[in-house]
This record gives C-alpha cells, structure tokens and sequence, in this order.
C-alpha cells in the first residue's frame, strides 16, 4: 500500500474515531450542576417576582434558560417524591412565590418554612409563580 | 349589628365557595416511552392543577421548559425541536368530571373518574376522554390518571429517522395533591 493511501486512511479513522467520541459524549452529556455553574444574575426572590408580575415578555427574554441565583425565604418545601424536591420562596405577593425545584434531595427536614436560603437553578419561565428547575442550595441561613 | 350580620353572611359564602375548590402547584405530570435505543421520560413537578369539586371542573397547567430529563440533549431536543417551547411555552387542560356524582367528596376513599376535556398542547388543541381515579383524604384531594397522547395529533413532527424507533404514542402519567385554597 502506498504511504499516501495509509495517511488517508489513518487521517479518517482518527476523524471517525473523533465523531464518535463527540457524539458520544453530547449523548451522555448532563445537566450543568448548578452547584458549580457562574451564575447569569444574582436576583432577590421579591425582586424576580415582582419583575414577572410586571412585565412577563419583557422578564421572560431577560432570564429565562439563565441560571439565577436567588435569595429569599422558604415559604414551603413539598417533596414530590423520594428524591424530588419543591422549595418555594416568599416574594411581595402572597399568592405568588419563586418555586424551585431540586432533583437529588432526599432529606426534605433539613429545609424548614422561615429559614433564608440562596440558591442556584435554571429559569423556565412564570406560571403562577416564576419557576426554576436542577436547582442546588448555596447557603442556609436560620 | 345589622351590618355585622351581613358581613358574617357573606364571609361565610365566600368560605363555603372556596372550600369547594383545591388546587396544587407542585402537581406531576409526566411521560413516557420505549425505544430499543432508549427510553424516553421527562418529568414535571411544577405543574398547576385545580379542581372545583361542586361542578366537577379541572383546570391543569404546565411549562414545556419545567420538564426534566436525565440527559441534558434529550432536554434540549425536546425544548427545541419538538415542542419549540420558545414560541409555545405552555401546555393547558381544561375539563370535568363526567361522573361527578359516583365521588363522594365527604367521605375517604378512592373513586373512578371519567374526565373530558380540551388538551392543548403545542397551540394545538384536542378533545380528549380518560379514565382515573380521585382520593378522598383527610385535607385534601388526590388525582391520578395515566393516558395515551399521539404527538402527531399535536403537530409535533418527529424526524423520519428517529420516528421509525418511536412508539406511535406516548403514556403520560398525572399525579396531583390538592389543598383547599381557603388554606392557601
């Protein structure tokens, strides 16, 4: 075989080899851990609600599918399951919080109503509530 | 007094009208299906939910972008490709119980529902029926119903290479915990 022909084919394993291992690698990916990810803003519960309530559009393109990181209070936790998790955090209007939920919980009564919490999580958007998702705790606070 | 009085009266209808209504906002909704490749599963434990048991009616709501998925691609496909979650950030079901009187909401217990209603889901609106159940416990309501969606009932195309590894429909799974809203 000619040295050229064993370069070529060499150069195209090592691209095949490199396609492979991308696509791979995308397939497998996770989510970002929030723990660790720089977050977009760092927002008050009160102040991100208040912003949804006024101007839904307007919030939406300015923080949805950004990670926040959100200070407040715990208005409720409601474990969905074994290891998932809703904290909600109080804001300006009662019938309207900032709910957050986790996935790898699994202690619910470490987190208690009253307690000042900051955490990190995805914005996905307002329904009731402005809600964000793969959330991780930063600080507790009593 | 007399003023009193009336506004005794009126509190307590207002108290009566709104023990007939409970609601969630840490509902689930969830689906499900099987590929030989993998299966597909995406969560939601942020969905809103109510339910006014004097008429029967129920009233669910979710975000596209509050559903999980265990990898990161399939998330961003779903966002993305199928649902277009950007344009469309919403799904609504809005119907009633059609047997409203088999339930008896004083009494605990679990009970057989049919539900009719209007889905929409991807701007795309269907009449759908299914069966569930309701539980009776002591504060609050319980729902729970497991049906079966067709996405290209809601114009959600499917790429032709990966449709022929799909299930024609997919099972989804609701699952509410409702609290009267007087406590709320």
């Amino acid at each position: 075989m000619k040295l050229w022909v064993k370069i070529v084919l060499f150069a195209v394993l090592v691209i095949v080899i490199t396609a492979i291992c991308v696509g791979l690698h995308k397939f497998n990916l996770k989510h970002p851990d929030t723990a660790k990810a720089k977050p977009d803003f760092v927002v008050a519960a009160t102040v991100l609600q208040k912003e949804f309530e006024d101007n839904e559009g307007t919030a939406s393109s300015k923080y949805i599918n950004k990670i926040l990181e959100v200070t407040g209070t715990i208005a409720s936790v409601t474990p969905a399951d074994s290891t998932h998790l809703n904290i909600a955090l109080k804001t300006g209007n009662d019938m309207s919080s900032v709910i957050c939920s986790f996935q790898n919980i699994t202690d619910p009564s470490k987190y208690k109503t009253g307690e000042e919490i900051t955490l990190r999580g995805e914005c996905s958007g307002f329904l009731l509530d402005v809600l964000l998702k793969n959330c991780s705790i930063v600080v507790k606070r009593k | 007094m007399k003023r009193l009085f009336l506004f005794l009266f009126f509190l307590n209808i207002v108290l009566a009208v709104n023990a007939q209504k409970y609601m969630t906002k840490n509902g689930y909704i969830g689906f499900y299906s099987h590929t030989p490749m993998e299966d597909i599963k995406g969560d939601n434990n942020q969905v809103v939910g109510a339910i006014d048991i004097s008429t029967g009616e129920m009233v669910f709501q979710a975000l596209i972008k509050s559903f999980h998925f265990d990898r990161a691609l399939m998330e961003e496909h779903f966002n993305e490709n199928y649902m277009e979650s950007d344009k469309i950030p919403k799904s609504i079901f809005k119907g009633k119980i059609t047997n409203l009187k088999d339930v008896d909401f004083s009494k605990s217990g679990n009970y057989n529902v049919t539900v009719e209603g209007d889905l929409t889901i991807h701007d795309v609106t269907n009449k759908i029926s299914t069966q569930g159940t309701i539980e009776v416990v002591s504060g609050g309501i319980n729902a729970n119903s497991k049906f079966k969606i067709v996405p290209e009932d809601y114009k959600i195309n499917i790429p032709g290479v990966v449709k022929d590894k799909f299930e024609k429909s997919l099972e989804v799974t609701v699952a509410m915990k409702y609290t009267p809203i007087a406590n709320k």
